[in-house]
């Protein structure tokens, strides 16, 4: 086993030297594109994602560009009865490139794996996203996977939230998502386990853990995926520490959305609107 | 693929977009001179977990990025004949490795592997597959890249290159994707050989002692630097030569092109040899040599033709004359009526779109020279 | 591409006002399944299961094959899942819907990534020779909850199945026929079992298990959690939807809990039952008393 999980009770320090609750550094980026309707740019620790959102428009349009995809999962039925024609569809495609892990490696399009978190990305952006108000449209989500280091789930979820949030596509709030793990092995019941936040690759290859995705500050989950053996137990202690560190995920979305927004109203792309007098953009 | 892209213009803006463009000079749509490149940003070294990686953007918004990886992979040894006798040079030759052309570094075509996504289409799309294909055509035309990656008799270094386009596919890819993969080449670099000879290949951890895979000379131009090719899209209306069409060009363009041109190694050598002493006042000027040559369907071609008055019903054509009159009209062209190109190219026009490329003080010259401004970190 | 026919809004109305009222349509409790039936086929490792009016076969078949290059030592497991047209028009074969892809990357991990099957076990020459186990699951009926009734349908006949007995003599491996040699069960580390919930309300707040195929229509969002009788969770998917309170969460999979432990030892039950038909004579016992040593 690599990763020596004995050394984390001596000093309470994990791998990469965090605290058992502290996030790894966030960096975002919102329009960082200028050919799509929405962009963002993602960093959590070494995971790198970009996103492109296209939409919402026709989506006959759509045939020759994101659509015919065999990856393009449609999540339109979803949410309350909407039945595909009455909300926007939102279809999300993602490509891993070849070099964002250690070794080269190429995942194939039609891979159950990515077709999962594609349905999943899709189902909770469009119980957040406002889809009802564009019936027979359909929304693109173009996510793109620079370089791997755990925590991908959360960091593509994040990074289409944002995009979203560049589009300018109604949404009831931010869907945040980080991870969170446990230090126990899944055997074990050891009470003395401390669960953890946001798990890079090494730990997720070797921890328990699972993936959540909050709506806005609420204890409200969007998206909750283990993929682990663990101690029920364990649960709760982890799911937790998950949902506080999705607070804390949203904060840094909210600053980066705001921050820009300020930026382009003091270069005068935006003009300042009304509404945003109560978002102290000064 | 995007070539055939659907072009929602209609055939009054389709005529119009011609005229302007076979003027003499032409007028283009964003006011560009015909050989004039878009602006675009590049960086390089943007993910630190490649061997080389680079990153450009448009002035249109599209937007690619290239990853380069390389692995060691044992050579399949395919002449065991020679395997004994000649393996001396091996380990010593890597030193100052490029300009000999020992005859035991040959390089496999194998070696290197490009793949393209372009978001919404299909790995196995034909036009991302072609696209794939020109790419790397360019690549290995002349065997001198895949020779790089020679470490010695038993080993090599492949190369997987990942072309992902980050935009939705706007105008023809080809020239972005040709550049960003330029320079993630020439910002590759990779780890320097300790172990010599035919041992198993062991290297230096340290990254800063690390090679670049095309190394730059300090004195950067004047001195023969070999680099990868750029492959460049290239279109014709008329008479008129234009480079880097936008969209709304392509979907005019009487031909395309996608010419792949390369810095002339051994030209360069030799006139470096024999000037060798006033290399510092020899200019610039570099020998370009065509790599390859590839006829790209523009989206033109599938256009739907404009009506003349005299056939159109609405001016009082009737029904009777209209098919007749219709086949007429294919044949001559009206003035200010959209006609998709039929045909293939003229000979001297195709001579000309090469020789533009080719020229001294040229696009392919003006565009190596910007590229090697980036700062490869 | 046929679509389902989606209930009508009045449909989706009564249905969602009645479990406003604590009432479901067959009158069933909220965490109360549907009547689960489990029979086993005449040959090893063929299970049939019912849960209401779904229905699901699994086999399990077993081959010698070579084992993946990059992992010698262990055996070949893959669990294949098709929905055709029988199980509903709005399945085509050959073009995987969300449904049957999200199904068998429930399977996936509930069963094998888990490690409930030792794949090391599988194997006979190390690089060289191993056992392929493949598992078959064909929906016959669909009326909701697929998932719970798939993953019973297929841990059911794994642990049913017997593959031949085999034996390696100086290099030569000799795979024994079941006259020869009682054939071996596989060597079964846990049984998970997947518990669906399904929620209903502007907020999720009403949880159901083992929704039928109208509830599944209406509902807002599902969370499968896939536990054994040991208290472990293998696997929690909750894939998008409207957003759940977690503390809601926590006890559904408080819950799911009991109903795997329910499932185990149902399943256990039916193991033995069928274990005592088959034994007929006692000359069973005999022979496998010899073979255990």
């Amino acid at each position: 086993m690599p990763l020596d999980t004995s050394a984390y009770s001596l000093a309470l320090l994990r791998v990469d030297g965090r605290r058992w609750n502290e996030l790894r550094r966030i960096h975002a980026q919102i329009r960082t594109q200028a050919a799509a309707d929405g962009s963002s740019y993602l960093e959590i620790g070494h995971t790198k994602v970009m996103c492109v959102v296209t939409g919402p428009s026709e989506p006959g349009s759509r045939r020759g560009a994101i659509g015919s995809t065999g990856g393009g999962v449609g999540g339109g039925a979803v949410g309350g009865g909407a039945a595909q024609s009455k909300g926007a569809e939102v279809a999300v495609s993602i490509v891993i490139a070849g070099f964002s892990s250690v070794d080269r490696k190429r995942t194939a399009r039609g891979d159950k794996r990515i077709l999962e978190l594609q349905s999943t990305i899709s189902n909770a952006l469009a119980a957040s996203l406002h889809t009802h108000l564009f019936p027979h449209s359909a929304i693109n989500i173009s996510l793109h996977v620079l370089s791997q280091d755990g925590s991908l789930l959360a960091a593509l979820i994040n990074a289409a939230t944002l995009a979203c949030v560049d589009a300018g596509i109604p949404m009831t709030d931010y869907v945040a998502a980080c991870t969170a793990g446990s230090t126990s092995t899944y055997a074990a019941n050891d009470e003395a386990a401390d669960p953890l936040l946001d798990l890079n690759h090494q730990e997720e290859q070797e921890l328990p853990g699972l993936t959540v995705a909050t709506l806005g500050g609420s204890d409200r989950v969007a998206v909750l995926v283990c993929e682990s053996r663990v101690q029920v137990s364990r649960l709760e202690g982890m799911l937790a520490v998950g949902v506080d560190g999705c607070k804390q995920v949203r904060e840094i979305l909210d600053r980066v959305v705001r921050e820009k927004g300020r930026r382009m109203v003091q270069e005068g792309t935006v003009e300042k609107g009304v509404g945003l007098n109560d978002m102290d953009v000064d | 693929m995007a070539s055939t892209q659907h072009v929602l213009l209609s055939p009054a803006e389709l005529a119009y977009l011609h005229a302007a463009l076979s003027l003499t000079p032409p007028i283009r749509p964003d006011g560009r001179a015909p050989a004039q490149f878009r602006p675009l940003v590049a960086e390089t070294g943007i993910l630190p977990g490649t061997n080389g990686s680079a990153r450009i953007c448009f002035a249109d918004g599209t937007e690619a990025i290239v990853g380069v990886k390389a692995e060691v992979e044992r050579t399949r040894l395919v002449d065991g004949a020679t395997a004994g006798t000649e393996w001396k040079e091996g380990g010593s030759a890597r030193g100052e490795g490029e300009d000999d052309d020992g005859g035991d570094k040959a390089g496999d075509s194998d070696w290197v592997e490009l793949t393209v996504e372009i978001p919404g289409y299909r790995d196995d799309d034909a036009g991302t597959a072609f696209l794939a294909a020109m790419l790397s055509e360019a690549l290995l035309a002349d065997g001198a890249f895949a020779k790089r990656l020679w470490i010695n008799r038993r080993f090599h270094w492949k190369l997987y290159l990942d072309v992902l386009l980050i935009s939705p596919p706007l105008s023809y890819p080809l020239p972005l994707l040709s550049l960003t993969t330029h320079l993630a080449l020439l910002a590759t670099r990779l780890p320097r050989l300790k172990s010599e000879g035919d041992e198993d290949p062991f290297f230096d951890d340290d990254w800063a002692a690390a090679r670049h895979l095309f190394p730059r000379s300090s004195s950067s131009t004047t001195k023969e630097s070999a680099r990868p090719p750029v492959t460049l899209l290239v279109m014709a209306v008329g008479n008129n030569i234009i480079f880097d069409p936008a969209k709304e060009e392509l979907a005019v363009a009487d031909v395309a092109l996608a010419v792949s041109v390369a810095e002339d190694t051994t030209a360069a050598a030799t006139t470096a040899a024999t000037m060798d002493l006033d290399d510092a006042a020899a200019p610039a000027a570099r020998s370009l040599r065509l790599l390859s040559i590839r006829t790209i369907d523009p989206p033109s071609r599938l256009t739907p033709p404009g009506v003349p008055n005299a056939a159109n019903s609405a001016y009082g054509a009737t029904t009777a004359q209209k098919q007749p009159e219709a086949r007429t009209a294919e044949a001559e062209a009206v003035e200010g009526v959209w006609r998709a190109p039929r045909g293939g190219a003229k000979p001297l026009v195709m001579a000309a779109l090469v020789q533009k490329v080719l020229e001294k003080g040229g696009v392919a010259d003006e565009i190596l020279d910007a590229l090697d401004a980036v700062d490869l970190g | 591409m046929p679509r389902e026919a989606e209930p009508s809004l009045n449909e989706k109305q009564f249905i969602v006002q009645a479990l406003g009222e604590k009432l479901r349509l067959d009158g069933r409790e909220f965490d109360q399944y549907r009547p689960l039936e489990l029979t086993f086929g005449d040959q090893y490792g063929v299970a049939n299961v019912t849960l209401g009016k779904t229905r699901v076969l699994a086999k399990v078949s077993a081959e010698v094959t070579v084992p993946y290059v990059d992992r010698p030592l262990d055996g070949v497991f893959t669990i294949a899942t098709e929905l055709g047209p029988m199980a509903s028009p709005a399945f085509e074969v050959g073009r995987p819907t969300e449904t049957e892809v999200l199904l068998a990357r429930l399977l996936e991990k509930t069963v094998r990534r888990s490690g409930a099957l030792d794949t090391e076990s599988l194997c006979l020459v190390a690089g060289q020779k191993c056992w392929s186990v493949r598992v078959d699951v064909h929906v016959l009926a669909h009326d909701g909850n697929l998932i719970d009734a798939s993953c019973f349908a297929v841990v059911a006949a794994l642990r049913h199945f017997r593959k031949p007995d085999t034996s390696i003599a100086s290099g030569q491996l000799t795979v024994y026929t079941p006259a020869e040699r009682e054939p071996v069960p596989l060597s079964w580390l846990h049984s998970p079992f997947c518990v669906t919930w399904s929620f209903f309300g502007d907020d999720g707040e009403t949880a159901l298990l083992d929704a039928t195929w109208a509830e599944e229509q209406v509902r807002v969002s599902s969370c499968t959690v896939s536990l054994n009788r040991h208290g472990e969770i293998c696997q929690i998917a909750k894939l998008g939807g409207v957003p759940v309170e977690a503390v809601a969460l926590l006890q559904c999979t408080a819950v799911a809990l009991t109903k795997a432990k329910e499932f185990s030892t149902f399943l256990d039950g039916k193991l033995a039952e069928d274990a005592k038909r088959r034994n007929k004579g006692g000359f069973m016992a005999e022979l496998s008393s010899e073979n255990d040593r």
